[in-house]
């Protein structure tokens, strides 16, 4: 069914490991402004507060101060993107294929049989830009099978299909 | 399934109809009647208080002892042990449990009823556990074992009479082999006849497999990583009563002292005199010097196999061979012991465990694909074991150097897979393929392979996992 990866399939550089007929699906690309926002609203009170706590010293010190965190805060925008374009999954006919990282790259497969429940989740800014994060639990505590930034809709849409391939396959422990 | 459910639908059987106030305290259930309800031991609120009251009585005496004056201490500390006594027996008065259509249901609560049904065909593993209060009452815990629930909240009789919890033992692992399909009316005739659940221990059908050394087993212990923890707190306490010259300086070592005294006895006291027994319902897994725990683990229930060889251990060829089921969710205060898996050989020779291992597995793959040279540069030490196999059943694969571990899984047992590479693996084309079972964290580490091959792994093995799967049915 899937051609066992060969090189020809890890000559795909930032595009993570993947074989060359599995077709990968992404998250919303609303997840990378979700994950800018999550910065943004770290980095900019870390900013102020860094800054005043600095103008105890001095101003310029504060000033630096400010200008480090803000630096920080645009460095990691700048992981962001490659970390959120490394998400990816793919439904194929007996399992569920999903990958992610940069520094670290995982990539999981999880046999629809061996699901066990099915959760879909959205924080208060996931939910303001219509997002949800599907994750699929199995009987190990140490399967990594989550998908955020769906759009809800789609989310609700793969938990139906996710769960009626599981009660389709299901295998006992 | 839970809440507050009446009597339910019960077989037709008129006794079965009553409430359990108004039957007769059987003190010794009978199980052959297993439609009806049936109450715990009387004494095992005592047993089950036993350890706390142990503590609590130390405390008194010391309080006791330290403050004689006080005398309204003592009277409110009387109170509050009388008060635990009356709350134990409550709970005995309204916890009640029942065997039947395959199901057993433990209700449980005064205020707040708790009714739990427990599908015996999902049972993992059976233990029989006896605290030394237990012993010498002559009664018995008996644990079942369930996936994925909270251990807190388990499956578990205290105590019934030992006979009793045996008997029960043997009757639920015998309803529980049945096929799910013939349930019903197989549970009903064997529950007219219990006495007729055949008895594997006393067939020629039980093999002893496997009895540890007491001799061997103090010295391991001494030799394992708590011995050496043992050994350093004993010579810095020694160095500092030498260097200082009063012994009245080691007071702050005792607390640590007592600490690894404790652990050490722990691993003996619940390794000494492992037992591992084939038989028809399983393996049967007998150990413990105080507190004996017997445990039968269903055929085909085992997750993973592993074999713990300690650098130490290994001069003398010996091992250590654990078995993973699918267990309770270890709460957080017990995850420290949760870790440590169930030995069937807390240590033993090779040829030992090359013995049970053919028992556990049929004609389970030894590692023989040994990583590639460059991973030397990942992983200096533990380069020198990292390899690994697998055959149309059997995943294996080592690692380790100090303490060199090998991992058996069955395909079929597989939950998930994962290729993970990190950024040094990646500069040397590596990456390590999981393979998750249920259980406690246990996963089977193909550590540092070609990419390439990594990946060919986890194209191949999620086939294969299915082929195993639909064979094992």
């Amino acid at each position: 069914m899937i051609d066992p990866g060969g090189p020809a399939s890890l000559g795909r550089g930032k595009s993570g490991p993947g074989e060359p007929d599995v077709s990968w699906l992404r998250p919303s690309p609303l997840l990378l402004r979700a994950r800018r926002i999550e910065v943004a609203v770290v980095t900019g009170p870390a900013a102020v507060i860094g800054g005043l706590a600095g103008q105890v010293v001095s101003a310029a010190a504060g000033i630096a101060i400010a200008a480090a965190i803000v630096l920080a805060g645009l460095l990691a925008e700048r992981f962001l993107a490659r970390r959120v374009a490394s998400w990816g999954y793919a439904e194929r006919n007996d399992d569920l294929m999903v990958r992610r990282g940069v520094m670290i790259r995982r990539l999981s497969v999880i046999p629809y049989g061996r699901m066990q429940f099915i959760d879909v989740t959205a924080g208060p800014l996931e939910r303001a830009l219509g997002l949800a994060t599907l994750r699929m639990h199995t009987a190990a505590a140490a399967s990594d099978a989550r998908i955020p930034g769906l759009e809800s809709g789609a989310a609700a849409a793969l938990r139906d299909q996710l769960a009626a391939l599981g009660e389709a396959q299901a295998a006992g422990l | 399934m839970t809440g507050p459910v009446p009597a339910g639908p019960l077989p037709d059987r008129p006794e079965s109809d009553r409430l359990p106030s108004d039957r007769p305290l059987p003190a010794a259930p009978s199980l052959a009647r297993d439609a009806g309800w049936h109450r715990l031991h009387p004494l095992s609120p005592l047993v089950r208080a036993g350890r706390q009251m142990m503590s609590l009585l130390v405390v008194l005496v010391g309080i006791a002892v330290l403050n004689q004056h006080q005398d309204g201490n003592l009277v409110a500390d009387l109170v509050v042990i009388v008060a635990a006594l009356v709350g134990g027996f409550v709970s005995w008065l309204v916890t009640r449990w029942q065997l039947a259509g395959g199901v057993l249901r433990i209700d449980t609560g005064l205020l707040r009823r708790d009714s739990r049904r427990f599908p015996l065909s999902q049972i993992q593993a059976i233990d029989v556990v006896q605290t030394g209060l237990a012993r010498l009452l002559g009664l018995a815990e008996l644990q079942l074992r369930i996936a994925g629930g909270d251990s807190a909240r388990g499956g578990r009789l205290a105590c019934l009479r030992l006979a009793d919890a045996e008997q029960l033992r043997r009757q639920l692992l015998a309803l529980a082999a049945v096929p799910a399909g013939g349930l019903a009316p197989q549970v009903t005739g064997l529950s007219y006849q219990a006495e007729a659940v055949p008895d594997p221990a006393g067939q020629p059908a039980a093999r002893m497999l496997f009895r540890v050394r007491a001799a061997r087993l103090s010295v391991a212990i001494l030799l394992s990583r708590s011995g050496a923890t043992a050994l350093v707190v004993a010579v810095a306490t020694w160095l500092t009563v030498q260097f200082s010259g009063s012994a009245g300086v080691i007071a702050p070592f005792l607390p640590v002292a007592f600490g690894v005294v404790a652990a050490l006895w722990r691993r003996f006291n619940g390794e000494y005199g492992t037992t591992v027994v084939a038989a028809q319902d399983g393996i049967r897994l007998r150990s413990g010097l105080v507190q004996t725990t017997a445990e039968t683990i269903r055929p085909g229930r085992i997750q993973a196999v592993r074999l713990v060889e300690p650098l130490i251990w290994r001069a003398f060829g010996w091992c250590r061979l654990e078995v993973d089921v699918a267990d309770a969710r270890q709460r957080r205060e017990d995850r420290a012991e949760g870790q440590r898996l169930r030995a069937l050989i807390p240590v033993g020779s090779r040829a030992e465990a090359g013995l049970l291992l053919a028992e556990l597995l049929a004609g389970p793959p030894l590692p023989a694909q040994p990583a590639p040279a460059r991973a030397r540069w990942k992983a200096p030490l533990s380069y020198h074991f990292l390899s690994w196999n697998a055959d149309d059943r059997y995943v294996v694969a080592a690692r380790g150097r100090v303490c060199r571990e090998t991992t058996w899984v069955p395909l079929e047992k597989v939950q998930s897979i994962r290729w993970v590479q990190g950024p040094l693996q990646r500069s040397l084309g590596l990456a390590t393929v999981h393979l998750d079972v249920a259980g406690k964290r246990v996963s089977a580490k193909i550590e540092d392979r070609d990419s390439t091959e990594a990946l060919q792994i986890l194209a191949a093995l999620p086939d294969l996992a299915r082929a195993a799967r639909s064979r094992a049915g």
